[in-house]
């Protein structure tokens, strides 16, 4: 019964998130939006490196930052839906009091809300790639994609950011509607340590330790071995050290990394999901407004 | 000296951007009114009526698709500066500045859209804070204030700017007792303390309607269906007034027969309690007092007397065909 | 015009322009949201230049961009959807029903959100550059203040128009704002000189005023940022003095029509669209 009530929730967050999400313009704009913006997004790091290198992009590099920042899309996106649901229900619809005292599962509310999030996303994701592999030679070669792997680690990286989102749900209950703020900063935080552009063996140690920890990290590494394994075998080979710090670890322990920093990171969101409704409920900020 | 407010042939439709979002609606359909200075003029219809339309004409936010309308003898379409200087809005319910403000803040703030010198809007912030019993308050948070006193601010943020004319819509919703007394009070002393001031008050509370205002103007679709005094307008109600006694020891109901200006009464006897309910039917008003002298001239005490009047509701069910509930 | 109705509008400034100043001392959240969270995609381009082995000025040019977005940032989501937002909260009417220029409730915002992130751009921009060890070399300390008042009198000249724009939109605004995110970072180039996107596309981007202010203050500021230049300095000054003076015209003139259309559509108080 409780599964099924959850299901149901999820679907309706889903489809109202859907509702919000999609139907303030025509297809044809909707397409549009959801083009340009991760393409845009794509190309400062692209004239970044064009900048440095002088547009050589048909390098084991330059793939691995190309897609590490397609996949990141993910993280930014979702971080960033999940506060706005929170600050948008709260202080423009002004319904999160009313969703909040529903008899349903809030964090299913939030999941639901996520997923289209991920949805949507995930149309800009293929596009960027895309993008990539006919105008910039990126090296995804279809026919030795490690299928399993990559789906694999699709799922449980979608999932561990999804588990980061609920965290980040709690906290915006406590925080101000600010200009823009943590949802930028806090996928900021993966962007650094998760070795999304850059392997994170070039942070200084203490950050490299960090990085450990983070599931996002693992997710990187196992999306980039099932996307593009010739790319990650020739950073190694071209290197001539391990220059992911990952290298001589085997995908088997790799997802295992990712499977336990994943369960780890559920129990602490929802640590921190429950912290921060009770400090919520305790300060009466449910409801409260903070726009200035 | 013009009037405060006027209306000719006010009109405004209203014209889905497109079909599917909802068909033509008209809300306000050739209103005519005029409204004196130092008047408390109400507009009294149901939800959808064009109560607030019309407010949102005169307060220059909306323009109207024919006719005229006139603020202190300024055209609301041209004369927009001159006209705002004069006026001020207040909604039932709204939720205006900043919840992080505290409320002295908030009232200050919109004082200055309004061009008022800091130490006279401190000055009259506190008045008004005190005369609302809101001092306490000064430094709260907006958004810690309860709903009630929410609403005292929003008031207290129209009349700060010492305007003319006030326009309050449904400036009581969602209110408790106390609290829509306070306001109504304030309402009241305010336009009686200068005769130059004018409130247009719009409202779907027959009692607050009836209570407080000069003169009423009933609205439905568009449309003003009447528009005179409170009493006035219930004088068009041809209702007959009823008295109902509760009266113990009756001996009997014969004398009652020739009493002039009597239409009809009936009787109906609690053999438990000894007392009989007696239901008069008037057609003349005065015969009030032969029908008590007939009762205590029978021996017989009276326990309770209540005479029912024709109602604001009873007018607008008249005119309107339908209650406002 | 009298000399009380430009004092009224003066004083009408000040109030607006009163919550954004307090606003963020009152959410000290702000700091960390707004100063120390953005300091991660700061690190995290410059890592990427740190690792292509670029020159030292490229890190610098990321963290002065890093710290402009906080510009752009408040010119998107506090100015250009303010007035959309202030309609769904209940503000809008009693602003527009005031007996004041519809100027001054921008021009105070503008002010607000401009004293606000100008201390924030600047904590980011000095931690940042303490982080990266990024080296300035500051020609002109006049030149750097021309520019960084013409660049932001340009840029929220443009967010006042925006502001306008955006009047009568729906959920729109929030979508087109989060759309003007990363095409204007790149297009601008706050991550990288301008100029490589060649002679046209930069040109084009200059319409935004942020693009030649943030050449010009990289020119001004950095030891070899003339070298990375788009146009001359001065050619970049007084193009700039011109946005400000369009976009000030602009503004004024698209305030005005999307009043006029928004009381004859009656959509401008309405919410939830």
């Amino acid at each position: 019964m409780a599964v099924t009530n959850n299901l149901k929730v999820f679907k309706d967050s889903a489809w109202l998130g859907w509702q919000m999400e999609a139907n303030w313009t025509d297809p044809f704009l909707f397409l549009t939006y959801s083009i340009v913006k991760p393409i845009a997004g794509t190309l400062i790091l692209v004239l970044m490196y064009i900048v440095v290198t002088g547009g050589e992009t048909a390098n084991a590099f330059f793939s691995y930052m190309y897609v590490g920042n397609a996949m990141y899309m993910f993280v930014a996106e979702v971080l960033f839906g999940v506060t706005w649901v929170i600050h948008d229900d709260r202080e423009h619809y002004m319904t999160l009091k009313q969703v909040y005292i529903a008899p349903m599962n809030f964090y299913m509310y939030i999941m639901g809300r996520s997923a289209i999030k991920i949805a949507i996303t995930s149309f800009g994701v293929f596009i960027t790639i895309l993008f990539g592999v006919v105008a910039l030679d990126v090296a995804i070669d279809l026919t030795s994609i490690d299928w399993p792997l990559l789906a694999l680690s699709l799922v449980l990286g979608l999932a561990s950011i999804c588990i980061l989102g609920l965290a980040l749900g709690g906290v915006s209950f406590l925080t101000a509607k600010h200009s823009i703020g943590i949802n930028e900063g806090l996928a900021g935080v993966f962007y650094v340590l998760s070795g999304v552009v850059f392997p994170i063996t070039i942070l200084p140690t203490w950050a490299e330790s960090i990085s450990r920890f983070l599931p996002v990290t693992y997710w990187m590494e196992a999306v980039r071995r099932g996307m593009e394994p010739g790319v990650m075998r020739e950073l190694a080979d071209t290197s001539g050290y391990d220059v992911t710090g990952m290298s001589n670890v085997s995908d088997l322990t790799i997802m295992l990394y990712l499977l336990i920093s994943v369960g780890v990171f559920f129990a602490l969101s929802i640590g921190v999901f429950r912290i921060a409704d009770y400090i919520a409920r305790k300060k009466g900020k449910i409801d409260w407004t903070t726009a200035y | 000296m013009p009037h405060a407010v006027e209306t000719q042939s006010l009109t405004r439709i209203f014209r889905p951007k497109k079909k599917k979002e909802g068909s033509v609606v008209t809300a306000l359909d050739s209103v005519d009114l005029r409204i004196e200075r130092g008047e408390l003029f109400g507009v009294l219809g149901p939800n959808g009526a064009g109560k607030t339309t019309l407010l949102k004409i005169l307060s220059t936010l909306l323009l109207p698709t024919s006719g005229k309308a006139y603020v202190a003898g300024l055209d609301v379409e041209k004369d927009l500066t001159a006209v705002r200087e004069r006026i001020n809005m207040v909604s039932g319910g709204e939720i205006s500045g900043y919840g992080l403000l505290t409320v002295r803040e908030n009232l200050w703030m919109f004082s200055q859209f309004y061009g008022i010198k800091s130490k006279e809007a401190h000055a009259r912030i506190e008045e008004l804070l005190a005369r609302f019993g809101l001092s306490s308050k000064a430094k709260a948070k907006v958004r810690t204030l309860s709903t009630g006193e929410r609403q005292k601010m929003n008031v207290i943020r129209g009349f700060v700017t010492n305007p003319e004319i006030v326009f309050l819509d449904e400036p009581t919703l969602g209110l408790d007792v106390n609290a829509a007394r306070a306001v109504r009070d304030f309402v009241m002393d305010w336009v009686q303390s200068d005769r130059n001031r004018t409130v247009l008050l719009t409202t779907h509370y027959m009692m607050e309607a009836d209570e407080l205002c000069d003169r009423i103007a009933i609205i439905d679709g568009g449309k003003i269906l009447a528009c005179d005094t409170p009493n006035n307008l219930k004088k068009t109600v041809k209702m007959n007034t009823t008295l109902t006694l509760s009266v113990y020891g009756l001996g009997g109901i014969n004398g009652f027969d020739n009493i002039p200006g009597l239409n009809s009464y009936t009787s109906y006897k609690d053999v438990e309690s000894g007392t009989t309910k007696l239901r008069f039917v008037l057609e003349d008003e005065s015969c009030v007092s032969e029908i008590v002298s007939e009762v205590v001239s029978k021996g017989s005490r009276i326990m309770s007397l209540q005479k029912t009047e024709p109602t604001l509701e009873d007018v607008f069910i008249k005119l309107v065909g339908r209650g406002l509930a | 015009m009298t000399e009380s109705y430009l004092l009224k509008n003066l004083r009408a400034v000040r109030g607006r322009a009163y919550p954004r100043l307090i606003g963020s001392t009152r959410e000290p959240s702000w700091f960390i949201f707004d100063v120390i969270l953005p300091l991660f995609t700061i690190a995290g381009y410059a890592y990427v230049y740190k690792f292509l082995d670029a020159r030292a000025e490229l890190i610098g040019y990321v963290v002065l961009g890093g710290a402009m977005t906080a510009f752009w940032l408040n010119i998107l989501w506090s100015m250009a959807s303010q007035l959309y937002w202030e309609k769904e909260i209940g503000n809008l009417p009693l602003y527009l029903m005031a007996p004041i220029s519809r100027m001054s409730i921008l021009a105070g915002m503008a002010v607000g959100g401009l004293f606000e992130t100008t201390i924030q751009a600047a904590m980011t921009l000095a931690i940042g550059a303490i982080a990266f060890n990024v080296v300035f070399s500051l020609a002109s300390p006049v030149m750097l203040i021309v520019v960084f008042v013409v660049t932001m009198i340009a840029l929220y000249g443009m967010g006042m128009m925006f502001a306008s724009l955006y009047l009568l939109l729906g959920r729109e605004a929030y979508h087109l704002s989060a759309l003007m995110m990363e095409p204007v970072y790149f297009a601008s180039g706050f991550y990288f000189p301008v100029k490589h996107l060649g002679f046209w596309a930069a040109a084009g981007a200059s319409i935004i005023p942020i693009t030649l202010g943030l050449d010009a203050l990289r020119q001004i500021i950095f030891p070899g940022g003339t070298e990375d230049a788009f146009l001359s300095l001065n050619t970049e000054v007084a193009l700039l003095s011109g946005l400000c003076v369009v976009f000030m015209i602009l503004s004024r003139y698209a305030l005005r029509y999307m009043e006029y259309l928004g009381k004859t559509t009656g959509r401008l108080t309405l919410r939830w669209q």
